[in-house]
């Protein structure tokens, strides 16, 4: 398949801390690539670089074959974006803000297509202050869905939400991914990753560690001859919660 | 253009819904009008707290005294509760009497070299009525007195006090004095003046003092909705990250500016005509110019004050930033812009040095045209210094802007 992204040797430096330390790598368009690693890894800066959101100090990232530093608002109508610290206009309702956002990309879109989409149809007048923390997200994504994205970035999309809207999150990320939208998304949640990422990339102190499909890095974590501490259990303690509360949201 | 339209539209939606913010936005100008409005309301001139001290006890002392109590005079203010002359000056000294007028003992007293039967007899002069009346003079008859006959009319001699701290008011009050006393002897001499001085208001009839301050406080509602208001606005939404979202789409800085001007150049007006409904209500405000004239100039005016609050919203990081920030611009003009404090009454160095602040040029235009019904054309060299402000204030804004 095709690249939609190249990363090369992108670096960002804040004083003498080196955020980003020359990182390389490649989605192909499609797919789900996900970025993880510990808090201050550099997976957010990274993320905003790509974005066009944060000057690039040194590298390149070409997004469509378009290079990020030289173009920034090019990228920016064509990737959709969710910010992990990032708000909406009180007192705004979904269908207005919705709006506003397809108005900067000089598009006209159906609200309601979008809200049902990412199932907020019943909050079409309400203001997001009044949104629980799952339909926040959900929101949030599809602001980033107005100008129909080639590329869209999730930074930390579960964060913070209890485990029903987080496999609700999932359930529309991998909708997204039948409509041939790449997604990169960071995560701190290695079952997420496992569930939706194609391949991933794991950070640390500004550099990528490892690169791969994570089946692939199972496997050959398990050929190093790494034996688990405990035989793994046919389920675990969040499977005996799903069971016990039920899939259904609690919004 | 679509998407500015859109984002003002929007938040004019928004702040529609928040009718507390509103009802502060639109209250303080208004509290502005009331506290000048009451000062300045209900006078259509100068006026002066004056003291009486009367040492003479004759009729005559008496009458002119009793002159000043009358509902006709509205120059003076007499304070009754002044007896002695010590009182009198402690409170000129704290500012609460402008003026001390003493009479003294001999005042009002005929000479006592008059010999009554020498006097024709053409003139008298009637205390009853608690004024001076006087026989129609008769030129031909009794151009001149004879000594006899002035020495036969009531003289005397007032004395005005006044404060060192305030000659003016003194000298102002003194001159009236005399233009009383002049009144009084040509009406016992029966002499005619040769010379005098005619007063009249240079503006047109009914042009009150508070038609003269309310053009400052549109003026001043035009400043502060431009600057306060929207340097208040944008990094409050640095904080909360909503502005953060909209830097991630191709939306520019110098759209969104121009958006938020479009906003507040909405809000302004709003409060503007909230202002002259109440300013032609409750204080009769006249407007003498035409409204679409104010309301162009407004439009440009308002335009450069939204450009001076785009500077300190684009720059400031949070609202404390922004706060001081928009005061320090704020406060020199609204006390050097000759808004609220006539810029002539400045020295000169300081005259020449704030006609260059920007809300000057503003403060004069209104004025011109509200008191004078000047047109868009009259007020060209005011328009020229506030359009080439506002240039200046854009290019600065878009230039500073920060979107975090």
């Amino acid at each position: 398949m095709k690249n939609i992204i190249e990363v090369e040797n992108l670096s960002k430096k804040y004083g003498d801390k080196i955020a980003v330390d020359s990182i390389s790598f490649t989605v192909k368009k499609g797919e789900v690539f996900g970025i993880l690693g510990p808090n201050g890894a550099g997976k957010t800066t990274t993320m905003e670089m790509m974005e066009a959101m944060r000057p690039i100090d040194s590298g390149s990232v070409l997004i469509d074959g378009i290079d990020v530093a030289k173009h920034p608002n090019k990228i920016k109508k064509i990737v959709g974006v969710q910010l992990q610290s990032s708000a909406f206009y009180d007192k705004v309702t979904l269908i207005d803000s919705l709006k506003m956002f397809a108005s900067f990309y000089g598009q006209k879109v159906d609200p309601m297509e979008l809200l049902e989409e990412v199932n907020l149809i019943e909050k079409a007048r309400a203001f997001p202050e009044k949104l629980s923390g799952g339909q926040r997200q959900r929101f949030s994504i599809a602001t980033a869905l107005v100008n129909r994205p080639k590329v869209l970035f999730l930074d930390e999309p579960t964060t913070g939400l209890d485990p029903q809207a987080r496999r609700n999150m999932w359930e529309l990320i991998e909708q997204i991914k039948a409509k041939h939208i790449t997604v990169i998304l960071t995560s701190h949640y290695m079952e997420e990753a496992q569930r939706l990422c194609d391949r991933l990339a794991i950070m640390d102190e500004g550099k990528i560690i490892a690169l791969d499909s994570p089946d692939k890095m199972i496997k050959d974590l398990l050929g190093r001859g790494f034996k688990p501490k405990r035989t793994i259990e046919q389920a675990d303690l969040e499977d005996v919660y799903i069971d016990l509360t039920g899939k259904e949201l609690r919004e | 253009m679509k998407a500015i339209l859109t984002y003002a539209w929007i938040m004019l939606k928004r702040f529609m819904r928040d009718p507390v913010y509103l009802f502060f936005m639109f209250a303080f100008p208004l509290i502005f009008l009331f506290i000048f409005g009451t000062i300045f309301g209900n006078q259509s001139s100068v006026n002066f707290n004056i003291a009486i001290i009367n040492h003479a006890d004759n009729d005559f002392a008496k009458s002119f005294v009793e002159k000043f109590d009358s509902d006709e005079n509205e120059t003076f203010t007499v304070n009754k509760d002044v007896s002695s002359m010590d009182e009198a000056k402690t409170k000129m000294s704290r500012g609460e009497l402008d003026s001390i007028i003493e009479i003294p003992k001999d005042f009002g007293k005929i000479s006592e070299t008059c010999h009554p039967e020498l006097v024709s007899g053409s003139t008298e002069y009637n205390v009853d009525s608690g004024r001076s009346v006087r026989n129609e003079p008769h030129p031909a008859t009794r151009g001149f007195q004879n000594d006899n006959n002035i020495n036969c009319l009531p003289s005397g001699q007032l004395k005005v006090y006044f404060d060192e701290g305030s000659p003016q008011a003194g000298q102002t009050v003194a001159t009236i004095m005399s233009g009383i006393l002049d009144e009084m002897n040509a009406g016992i001499t029966g002499q005619k003046p040769l010379f005098t001085v005619e007063q009249k208001s240079a503006g047109e009839a009914g042009l009150s003092q508070f038609d003269y301050t309310f053009a400052g406080l549109l003026s001043y509602v035009l400043m502060t909705m431009g600057i306060y208001a929207l340097s208040q606005q944008l990094p409050s939404e640095k904080k909360t990250g909503s502005l953060r979202r909209i830097k991630a789409t191709p939306f520019k800085p110098w759209q969104l500016l121009t958006s938020l001007a479009l906003v507040y150049l909405v809000l302004t007006f709003l409060s503007a005509i909230l202002m002259i409904v109440v300013g032609i209500l409750v204080f009769d405000f006249q407007m003498r110019g035409s409204w679409l004239v104010l309301a162009t100039f407004a439009t440009i005016s308002t335009l450069t004050m939204i450009g001076f609050g785009a500077i300190v919203a684009g720059a400031a990081r949070n609202e404390n930033q922004a706060t001081m920030a928009s005061q320090l611009i704020a406060f020199p003009m609204m006390f050097l812009g000759g808004v609220f404090f006539p810029r002539f009454l400045m020295p000169d160095w300081l005259q020449n040095i704030t006609a260059w602040i920007p809300l000057t040029p503003v403060g004069e235009g209104v004025r011109y045209i509200t008191t004078e019904g000047a047109s868009l054309f009259a007020v060209w060299p005011q328009l020229l210094m506030i359009i080439g402000w506002g240039l200046v204030a854009y290019l600065i804004a878009f230039k500073v802007f920060k979107w975090e």
